[in-house]
């Protein structure tokens, strides 16, 4: 097996000083680190700062937009064209340029420590596929740069809107093909995740046995599979009808509903790429501040392939008015995924059901995510109703459905799986009294954003407008939005503080498992991990090794009654 | 291998029964005939399940997978080298670039797509022969 110097340039204690040779922490060799690794957990580590840079950035542009909508006229941009490519990029950056590297940049991270695997099954595919990722962002968004500006036809890009004639330019060129670019990306990191969980899961970690996590990307993957391939192919037409007017999308040939087909079959999926990583997330939260086992595991199993399965056959319900889609089919799918979801949230409130509950930063991080996703999928089962989303297609109902749905669970996700597993990624904790501050910043700027827009919507305010009258009386609750958006823009800095004081006075983690309750792998490793992340691995006969091995008396009393040895030892 | 095989067969089987309800209701109950474009799709995932499935069945029978399927498996099972992982490469960089210049050229200029090409074949090159020490020697 081949070693190399662990690679961590992100804090001084990453690197633990038994696994550095000499040398290794001068500039220099940090950037070589960060160009050419091929470790899993550098390799993560650098999708997830990817996906904080876009967040920050994509953050701009939605106060940008907020900041237009405090009041009648235009304010803060100087054309509507503008406006438009304020919410366009918006939109792409933080589904495509956020989210999903996100899911890669916990996935990478996670899932290898987590089946007891010594790195990614394709170590350089996985960087191959980094790098696809940043650069085909980067060429999209690199369309503010250019004269006419960036995309501007919505993040959806409707044909005929996406085409030359309605929208001419460079950006809206290097939207397509960036895209493009980095959709690639993200299906060659999820074969990737698939081969790894497929073929390098250790002696006796079976399929039932793996933490929830690790389920939820391996179906995450395998709904990438599904879903971006259309995406490509859809991108790539388009991008042929724009360079080289191959009429794909001509709207005499039928073009536009041909595009939405293919881009909500994507769409839609899309969602639950998002979703369904953080539901992981939160699954291994929750046991863990909750002081039990996950109630439920297999039919947590089960819910999260079903939502997955269901999720590809909803995608027209985002098209109910165009007046050619089956709307019964449609209709009776999507209220269908409200089971297994609904099937999730049990699982959950039973693990939390009488259990020892302490409320450190990342549990309450999960919790805010159960509240904002409960939120948005009741208020998706109105929109599922077809009489209902006719009424309310294209407002900011809408707006305010997906912000719950989307951000609430990416921005929650991300931020309790950041504090979560900070001392597994860098060696030291951060900052619990910031991290509170930080919680309730964001929450309450969250809610105060996206509630008022349900009824912004429900009055009548179209999205992706970038003025409205004054006599529409829409003033006072968009104020309110605003104000909610700048608050919880500010609820990154406590963040960003918290980061940079626990790395200067950094209290070094010495144990496997700094919360002590950790269930899965990861936490029978040290923080953070060695190169090939174990020295010893323990005995697999539950779902959660670690915590077989760090209170043995817990699971002596589980196996009392079975014949083989109530002691769990290190095997090796 | 087999409960990873098992999940793409129901997959599989799923997405053809999709693909059946949606042909049969929009061909049966739309004035507009059978919806193309999402049956189309919906086959081809079916199609994809199958594929995966098929493959992993197949790959099961003729090679052992350790004992990663085995609820008694023991570390000790597996000893020995766990595969060979690459250090760290350069390659990855430079065919990333050669693509990504590709791409780029596509939508910006035709002189980007040639440097592209250039960069991406060094960078396939790089990737395939990284490790190679010539062609009988090991």
């Amino acid at each position: 097996m081949s070693t190399q110097t662990p690679v961590s340039t992100t804090t001084r204690s990453a690197a633990p000083d038994r696994f550095v040779k000499s040398g290794s922490t001068g500039l220099g060799k940090q950037i070589f680190n960060v160009l050419t690794t091929t470790d899993h957990k550098m390799i993560g580590i650098l999708y997830m700062s990817l996906a904080f840079a876009f967040f920050a950035f994509g953050g701009l542009l939605a106060l940008g937009i907020r900041a237009e909508l405090w009041e009648p006229g235009l304010q803060v941009v100087v054309s509507k064209d503008q406006y438009n490519q304020l919410f366009t990029m918006h939109g792409t950056i933080m589904l495509l340029m956020f989210g999903t590297p996100l899911f890669n940049g916990f996935a990478n991270f996670l899932v290898p420590l987590q089946i007891g695997a010594v790195d990614m099954a394709f170590p350089r595919l996985n960087m191959f596929a980094l790098w696809l990722t940043g650069f085909g962002s980067v060429i999209a968004v690199s369309g503010f740069l250019t004269p006419q500006g960036a995309a501007s036809f919505g993040w959806t890009a409707y044909a005929p809107l996406s085409d030359t004639t309605f929208t001419p330019g460079l950006g809206g060129d290097l939207w397509v093909f960036g895209l493009a670019l980095q959709g690639f990306g993200t299906i060659l990191g999820s074969v990737n995740i698939i081969t790894t969980i497929i073929t390098m899961r250790m002696p006796g970690m079976t399929m039932f046995r793996m933490p929830i996590f690790t389920w939820n990307a391996l179906i995450t993957g395998v709904l990438v599979l599904m879903a971006f391939p259309p995406l490509a192919s859809a991108l790539l037409a388009l991008g042929a009808d724009r360079r080289f007017e191959a009429n794909i999308f001509n709207p005499e040939n039928g073009g536009p509903i041909l595009w939405q087909h293919l881009f909500w079959f994507f769409g839609h999926p899309e969602v639950y790429v998002l979703a369904l990583p953080f539901f992981g997330i939160v699954t291994e939260i929750i046991p863990a501040f909750s002081r039990k086992p996950i109630f439920g595991y297999k039919t947590l199993v089960g819910a999260t392939i079903a939502i997955a399965a269901l999720s590809v056959t909803v995608w027209a319900h985002h098209m109910y008015t165009l007046g050619t889609v089956m709307l019964e089919f449609f209709a009776f799918m999507t209220m269908l995924i409200a089971v297994p979801t609904g099937v999730k949230f049990f699982n959950w409130i039973g693990t939390m059901w009488r259990g020892s509950i302490t409320f450190e930063t990342p549990m309450l991080f999960t919790l805010g995510f159960l509240t904002t996703f409960i939120f948005g999928g009741l208020t998706g089962v109105i929109l599922s109703t077809p009489v209902l989303d006719f009424h309310i297609q294209d407002t900011y109902f809408v707006v305010a459905h997906f912000h719950y749905v989307m951000a609430g669970t990416v921005v929650f996700g991300m931020f309790a799986g950041f504090y979560f597993w900070w001392p597994k990624m860098f060696g030291h904790k951060l900052s619990e009294s910031i991290g509170k501050v930080h919680f309730w910043l964001l929450t309450i700027g969250f809610h105060m954003t996206f509630l008022i827009q349900h009824w912004l919507g429900v009055i009548g305010a179209p999205r992706r407008y970038v003025n409205y009258l004054a006599e529409d009386n829409f003033d006072w609750l968009n104020q309110v939005s605003t104000v909610g958006a700048f608050i919880m823009g500010a609820s990154t800095l406590p963040f960003l503080l918290n980061v940079v004081l626990t790395h200067i006075r950094t209290e070094k983690i010495e144990v496997d498992d700094p919360w002590g309750f950790g269930a899965s792998l990861e936490w029978a490793t040290s923080c953070p991990p060695p190169r090939h992340n174990f020295h010893s691995l323990p005995r697999i006969r539950s779902e959660r090794p670690a915590f077989d091995l760090h209170h043995p008396e817990v699971a002596a009393q589980d196996h009392m009654l079975e014949q083989e040895p109530a002691v769990n030892v290190r095997t090796n | 291998m087999r409960p990873a095989a098992r999940i793409f067969w129901i997959l599989g089987v799923f997405f053809a029964l999709v693909a059946a309800a949606y042909g049969t209701v929009t061909g049966v109950y739309e004035p507009w005939g059978i919806e193309m474009v999402g049956l189309a799709t919906v086959i081809a995932l079916s199609g994809l399940g199958f594929l995966i499935a098929i493959f992993l069945t197949l790959t099961g029978r003729h090679h052992s997978f350790g004992s990663a399927d085995s609820l008694d498996g023991e570390v000790e099972d597996e000893p020995g080298v766990q595969g060979s992982f690459s250090p760290y490469s350069w390659a990855p960089l430079w065919a990333s670039l050669g693509a990504s210049l590709c791409f780029l050229g596509i939508a910006a200029g035709w002189w980007i797509f040639a440097f592209g090409i250039i960069v991406g074949v060094y960078g396939v090159l790089l990737w395939v022969l990284e490790f190679s020490r010539g062609q009988h020697a090991h």
